[in-house]
């Protein structure tokens, strides 16, 4: 059994050299609160279905600023739709492939290179990320670069803002760390895609945080795609602060990956917020998949929603935990969640873990979990009609999590997802998922 | 067109069709009847395929092959359609989609092309009309949260779409007001050919005011203790199903 305490130490050692954009004092609490934090562990409450020694067990090099061929990163890119692209790569921004829009009033690029803006000042580590989980702080700590996005007061943007995450680990054994810093002014609204890619043979672990403010009554979209290879592993935390009359969104589609592990903390501190937040997991193999979502209501009038789903093949394993706390100022509070697997094998698996901590009267919250096999009498019903049995199948699944992703609004990806999830109903190895080899969203 | 010899099947172990023959000729309407728990959607279900009945003996031969050596997809592209007595709801999955993806098949099984968009909206309008089905329910998903009587317009319409040689309706009536029902049964009736036949299954007489038969039997205790003309459906009505009990529970 690996050592924690050690391999912390470890861990941290492989990046005391970086230097993090963050302001001294907060750096030094950051730090201690690193200090005070074990790596997750099998009596770790919050990690108990998930074992990261798969991650651990690893001697990792830090990914540098390679350059990955020109084919690769076209790949992922949604040509129709013109969006702004940014380009990450081993957690390091990349020039060379970035390309967005310098007039339009918004201010994006790195981290690096917009350190010293007074939005970049005032937000970047002010929410309570450090505060999640082991590597969340870690990351806190640690990070060098990013993406930066400020959206200015009333402003809406067109196009949506891609960015494109490579683990690029020329067959070594990589980790990668970037920080994200995305804040909504006032009134704005945007709409933000994440993708996640790897590009190696051999282990990485990809440990990502973003930090999400959105101001008073702006609206943001987030949408993140994870498809990386079966050696790869991801720690995806994701944190946001929502002021007065905010909407928030994400849709998270989670289609492979060695070891994946979303967070999304959702801080509800203003009253009337909306949060929906939504994902679909489609796991083989012995993947496993972990999405932890966690609510905070705060304040009173807000409303959230937490609808998640999964097919599950082979000996894959996923984890749900929906958290959902209601302060007992936040009366009419709003919040309902959901949860709902399909197990294609006996040897595959779902925990499904609902929490709801309510400390107000007046509210309402409904939550529902459930897991099971492909209906039995749906697929008869339907056989009856000529359909044969695997595209029988293949409907009734893509219609179970058809709703999520019909959530998507930026059509492009929405195909490319539909596309990716069909391929991969159809037992077809999505080659392109996991290894970039074609480009399927060129393909329309 | 189809014929049953000595057809035996049993669930659990416990045999529930107990030597079942049964010829229908093409043109032909057949009614089963019987009490309750004689059978009747076993034997509907054997014949679609459900695979939770074991069968234990007999034949079933539909159009000059062995039947149940078939996969229910294999028998309904062959020709034969079961309008469930419970129609399945299927979340998210359209009336257009699903009938799309039936018709399909069945017409690469007959060596045709698959038709293209504007043909099948046409082919679909048709049939729509045929049976009467309302025009909103095609966007919606399969059964989902339809009244029983939208549910058995969807399995006829569904019937008109792939034009079966052979239709067994089970228990079609169940659960539907007289308008509903004549509805259902006119649609039934305008699909009738020289060429298809049914078999309707029911416990009352009442649908076969609307859907006149053949030849009428009467299944009790996995077997047909009695064949007759429509008049045994008339017959039935007024004794019930006591005497038939009693003299098959006396042989």
């Amino acid at each position: 059994m690996t050592n924690l305490n050690e391999k912390k130490a470890e861990l941290i050692n492989l990046q005391r050299n970086n230097s993090s954009p963050t302001k001294k004092d907060l750096l030094i609490e950051i730090q201690n609160e690193l200090n005070k934090l074990s790596l997750p562990h099998s009596k770790t409450e919050e990690w108990r279905n998930t074992n990261v020694n798969s991650i651990l067990n690893h001697k990792y090099i830090l990914g540098k600023k390679e350059s990955v061929p020109l084919k690769y990163v076209n790949t992922f890119s949604f040509n129709e739709i013109n969006a702004d692209r940014l380009v990450l790569i081993n957690g390091h921004f990349s020039d060379e492939y970035s390309h967005f829009n310098k007039t339009s009033g918004i201010q994006m690029g790195s981290i690096k290179k917009n350190q010293k803006s007074n939005s970049f000042k005032k937000y970047y580590g002010s929410t309570n990320l450090y505060k999640s989980n082991f590597f969340a702080a870690y990351n806190s700590a640690y990070a060098e670069d990013g993406i930066f996005i400020h959206i200015p007061e009333n402003v809406i943007v067109e196009h949506p803002i891609h960015i494109v995450n490579f683990i690029y680990g020329n067959n070594q054994k990589t980790i990668s760390q970037a920080h994200n810093l995305i804040i909504a002014e006032k009134n704005s609204h945007a709409k933000i895609l994440t993708t996640y890619h790897s590009l190696s043979e051999d282990f990485t672990f990809n440990n990502v945080a973003t930090e999400i403010i959105c101001s008073e009554n702006s609206d943001i979209e987030f949408y993140v795609f994870e498809g990386e290879g079966d050696t790869a592993s991801i720690v995806n935390n994701t944190y946001v602060n929502q002021l007065n009359g905010s909407k928030f969104l994400s849709n998270t589609s989670t289609l492979c990956g060695s070891l994946v592990r979303n967070e999304i903390h959702i801080d509800l501190l203003g009253e009337y917020c909306e949060s929906d937040l939504q994902g679909i997991y489609f796991p083989d193999k012995e993947q496993h998949i972990d999405n932890y979502v966690s609510i905070k209501h705060s304040k009173p009038n807000c409303k959230s929603n937490q609808l998640y789903k999964g097919i599950i093949d082979n000996k894959a394993e996923t984890v749900f935990t929906g958290k959902v706390f209601v302060a007992p100022d936040a009366q009419k509070t709003d919040a309902a969640q959901s949860n709902r697997n399909i197990l294609l094998t006996d040897n595959s698996k779902a925990h499904s873990r609902p929490q709801l901590e309510i400390y107000a009267d007046d509210v309402r919250c409904s939550h529902g979990s459930t897991t099971g096999q492909i209906d039995k009498e749906a697929l008869f019903y339907m056989k009856t009609r000529g359909i044969p049995e695997l595209k029988a199948k293949t409907l009734l699944m893509t219609a179970f999590i058809g709703d999520i992703i019909e959530h998507i609004t930026v059509k492009p990806y929405r195909d490319y997802v539909n596309y990716l999830v069909n391929k991969k109903l159809k037992g077809q190895e999505p080659e392109s998922l996991c290894h970039v080899k074609i480009c399927p969203a060129c393909e329309k | 067109m189809l014929k049953i010899i000595d057809l035996k099947a049993e669930i659990n172990g416990k045999e529930i069709l107990k030597g079942i023959n049964l010829e229908v000729k093409p043109g032909e309407v057949h009614a089963i009847m019987g009490p309750n728990g004689s059978g009747k959607s076993t034997l509907a279900s054997v014949l679609a395929g459900r695979d939770i009945f074991n069968v234990t003996g007999g034949k079933v031969i539909f159009k000059g092959k062995n039947l149940l050596e078939m996969e229910p997809e294999e028998r309904s592209r062959e020709g034969i359609f079961l309008a469930f007595q419970y129609p399945v709801e299927i979340p998210g999955v359209s009336i257009t989609n699903f009938m799309r993806a039936a018709l399909d098949e069945h017409r690469i099984h007959k060596g045709l092309k698959p038709m293209d968009a504007a043909e099948f909206l046409r082919y679909i309008k048709e049939k729509k009309a045929l049976v009467e089905l309302d025009a909103k329910l095609e966007g919606r998903a399969v059964n989902e949260g339809f009244s029983g009587g939208e549910k058995k317009k969807n399995e006829v319409f569904q019937m008109a779409m792939l034009e079966p040689d052979l239709a067994i309706l089970d228990e079609t009536d169940s659960g539907l007001d007289i308008d509903a029902l004549k509805i259902v049964a006119n649609g039934v009736n305008k699909l009738k050919t020289k060429e298809n036949a049914s078999i309707v299954i029911t416990h009352y007489q009442r649908l076969l005011d609307y859907i006149v038969p053949d030849v009428v039997h009467v299944l009790y205790n996995g077997k047909i203790v009695k064949t007759g003309g429509k008049e045994l459906a008339s017959e039935l009505e007024n004794t019930g199903y006591d005497e038939i009990k009693n003299d098959a529970d006396n042989q």
